[in-house]
């Protein structure tokens, strides 16, 4: 009896080791709102991400190992980030770490994994600030795949200005950072092309009744509201020109795509546009088939993906990290940040191919030329312009003259 | 002229959003000098719990009665649980901290139950507005109005005209000679905290399709309509319309005419004021507390 045991426990230890040398998991953290008012994108971010995750294991993984994800739920708090970033290293002893819906639980969170040497790849926060927080280091581990707000404020200007030929706009963005940093941008752009807001107003995080500010902007006979905030309160204030009977355009930042401001505004809402990655629509095979995937695997209601942007963002960051630690051959945080910055091979992305994404010195995979502008009808996002649908065959890729050209004033 | 009708009625419209649910403070404080910090949080389950009988097929006229229910049962909790041990050893202050901690837990509760997000809630009455007066006023807005003060009437026809209220009334002028006169002040009291988690459960559906519903929506809310109670006196119903109106009023003013950043200040400024010359209000009645 004693015998067996002990035979068994060899057994046991020796099949333990020959596990761990042959199919030890590759850990990766997932960190993104779960719950709360940003959960939309979190939870959209975060099905994404697993849908890439079974399809390279199911093609037999990364280096002949499998990825094993380790998915946290931030609450879009700081301090909640700040824990599962010590519990990632610490505890998970992850590789590297996707996600990030909130700029601030970014910015709070990723000082952890620079000074472990563990790359961040942001897939969905925009704040312009997360690739550069770490630029006069000598190594830089944040990396973003998702259009960053330096981008959009000129993007949301140009269709609202150029494209569409408003002279006399409003900004309404709410009091909360995002909001702020993203008025100062729109502000900023609207400068360069000559233009001073005839309304800028706040409102804040819960506020039920937009009327003094929207009546501002009628009386300074705004033709269009730009908008930086989020979707409960962008609701708000569709259904605020609803009620004035005055309505005019929404441009806005990509949280117009925000499944909470799309069912809270209702018909309010149709017409609103905004800068976005991706649009729920079968332009390219990748594009049909990871479509297809994710509604066969998550079942959203109406056939809707809640947030499509985060979803397509999310699982790009799974196949550009799982790309890069092919390529380093090792899963140590400095090799993969090495390969990161000089991937050999093309990525085949839902957003784009991508072909060099990132480059020392140049963290983000997202230029301007690559967001088209979604508008929301019928309480989804579709193309705002007919011409962007036929060319999204097409796919962009990355282009740093394209940013230039936007940028210069 | 246009544009100050305009401000004016949403200013209405959102002070009686604020009175609805200040109007509940009103009624504790009447009967037993101690206020239910939860209220927000009353408001914010009988909206959720409005919304899961809407959902499941409820009219939404005879989900009210049910609503209403909702909120008596859970106020009656609360007063049990939270408010008479402290009114028994004669604590000056617990029931603060245990009324503000069981709004902590509904609110934790909500957010399991119903999740975070801010969900909408289906308009019983048609969504476009109507002209009035030149301005634009939306339907549901005008059912807050007069459901509030239908509600008011309701509760101070009952406190004034049937026994129970003079109970209720007898309690609040004096709690000891009350009971001594065979009145069953812990009853009433309960009672009390029954009918304010009710007013507000009422006017969380009422309000529901203006806001948005969803297990936050009590906070921000809860704590204008202290404001309001404040401003309006806690012993006079009248009062908290007043109180509503005004805040509302100078909300979408100062929007307008100063600057949609300070809007929450002026408000808040009457309330300093208010508290610095009159405290009991603008209409509430002085009380001198004898030690």
């Amino acid at each position: 009896m004693l015998f067996r045991f002990k035979l068994l426990a060899v057994a046991g230890a020796v099949a333990f080791s020959a596990g761990a040398f042959a199919a030890d998991p590759i850990k990766i953290g997932v960190d993104g709102p779960f719950t709360g008012g940003s959960s939309s994108m979190g939870v959209s971010m975060r099905d994404g991400v697993r849908l890439a995750t079974e399809e390279i294991n199911k093609s037999g993984g990364v280096l002949g190992r499998q990825i094993q994800l380790v998915e946290r739920d931030d609450e879009a708090k700081n301090e909640r980030g700040v824990q599962i970033a010590q519990e990632f290293i610490n505890k998970e002893k992850v590789v590297a770490v996707v996600g990030y819906i909130n700029t601030g639980v970014a910015l709070a969170s990723q000082r952890f994994f620079q000074e472990a040497k563990i790359p961040v790849l942001n897939n969905v926060a925009t704040g312009s600030i997360i690739t550069h927080q770490f630029d006069k280091e000598p190594e830089n581990y944040v990396f973003r795949n998702a259009a960053h707000d330096s981008i959009q404020a000129p993007m949301i200007v140009e269709e609202a200005v150029t494209r569409r030929g408003f002279k006399k706009v409003a900004i309404l963005a709410d009091s909360t950072n995002y909001g702020q940093l993203g008025r100062e941008d729109l502000e900023k752009a609207l400068k360069a092309k000559g233009i001073t807001p005839v309304a800028v107003e706040k409102f804040n995080i819960k506020d039920v009744d937009m009327t003094a500010q929207l009546l501002k902007a009628k009386e300074a006979g705004a033709e269009a509201v730009l908008t930086y905030g989020i979707g409960p309160e962008l609701a708000q204030i569709a259904n605020g020109m609803t009620k004035l009977g005055w309505k005019v355009p929404m441009v806005g930042s990509w949280t117009l795509s925000m499944a909470n401001f799309i069912d809270n505004a209702g018909p309010g809402g149709d017409g609103a546009r905004m800068p976005q990655t991706f649009i729920q629509e079968p332009t390219t095979p990748k594009r049909k088939a990871f479509i297809a995937s994710y509604l066969g695997s998550f079942k959203p209601k109406n056939n809707r993906i809640d947030s499509p942007v985060s979803a397509a963002q999310g699982y790009d960051s799974i196949y550009l990290l799982a790309a890069a630690i092919k390529q380093a051959n090792s899963t140590e945080g400095p090799k993969i940040l090495a390969a990161l910055e000089d991937l050999k091979t093309p990525v085949e992305g839902v957003v784009t191919t991508y072909t060099k994404p990132f480059a020392k010195g140049d963290h983000d995979a997202i230029t301007a030329n690559i967001p088209v502008f979604g508008e929301v009808k019928g309480g989804r996002v579709n193309y705002a312009n007919a011409d962007d649908m036929k060319k999204a065959a097409t796919v962009q890729l990355k282009n740093n003259a394209a940013n230039d050209a936007l940028l210069k004033p | 002229m246009q544009i100050l009708t305009q401000l004016i009625f949403s200013g209405i419209a959102l002070g009686m959003i604020y009175a609805v649910i200040a109007f509940g403070y009103q009624l504790t404080f009447a009967t037993s000098d101690t206020l239910n910090f939860g209220q927000g949080d009353a408001l914010m389950l009988g909206a959720l719990v409005g919304l899961t009988l809407v959902t499941l097929g409820v009219n939404y006229w005879l989900m009210i009665p049910l609503v209403c229910l909702f909120g008596a049962v859970q106020g009656a909790v609360v007063e049990r649980i939270g408010v008479r041990p402290a009114i028994k050893i004669k604590s000056e202050f617990g029931w603060i901290m245990s009324t503000i901690a069981l709004g902590i837990i509904f609110k934790n509760v909500a957010e399991n139950v119903w999740g975070r997000d801010d969900l909408k809630f289906p308009s019983p009455l048609p969504e476009a507005p109507i002209k009035f007066l030149n301005a634009n006023v939306l339907p549901m807005e005008i059912l807050v109005v007069v459901g509030a003060i239908l509600m008011m009437l309701a509760v101070e026809l009952f406190n004034r005209r049937s026994i129970y209220g003079k109970a209720v009334v007898a309690t609040f002028n004096d709690r000891d000679a009350a009971k001594l006169m065979g009145i069953n002040t812990g009853l009433v009291i309960t009672f009390s905290y029954a009918l304010s988690s009710l007013t507000a459960a009422f006017a969380g559906v009422l309000i529901a399709p203006l806001t948005l519903t969803g297990a936050t929506m009590g906070a921000v809310l809860g704590l204008k309509a202290f404001a309001v109670a404040i401003i309006g006196g806690l012993t006079s119903g009248m009062g908290i319309i007043l109180g509503g109106i005004i805040l509302g009023i100078a909300e979408t003013t100062t929007g307008f005419y100063l600057s949609t950043g300070y809007k929450d200040v002026p408000g808040l400024v009457l309330l300093l004021i208010v508290l610095a010359v009159r405290p009991a209000g603008l209409f509430g009645k002085t009380a001198i507390k004898k030690v």
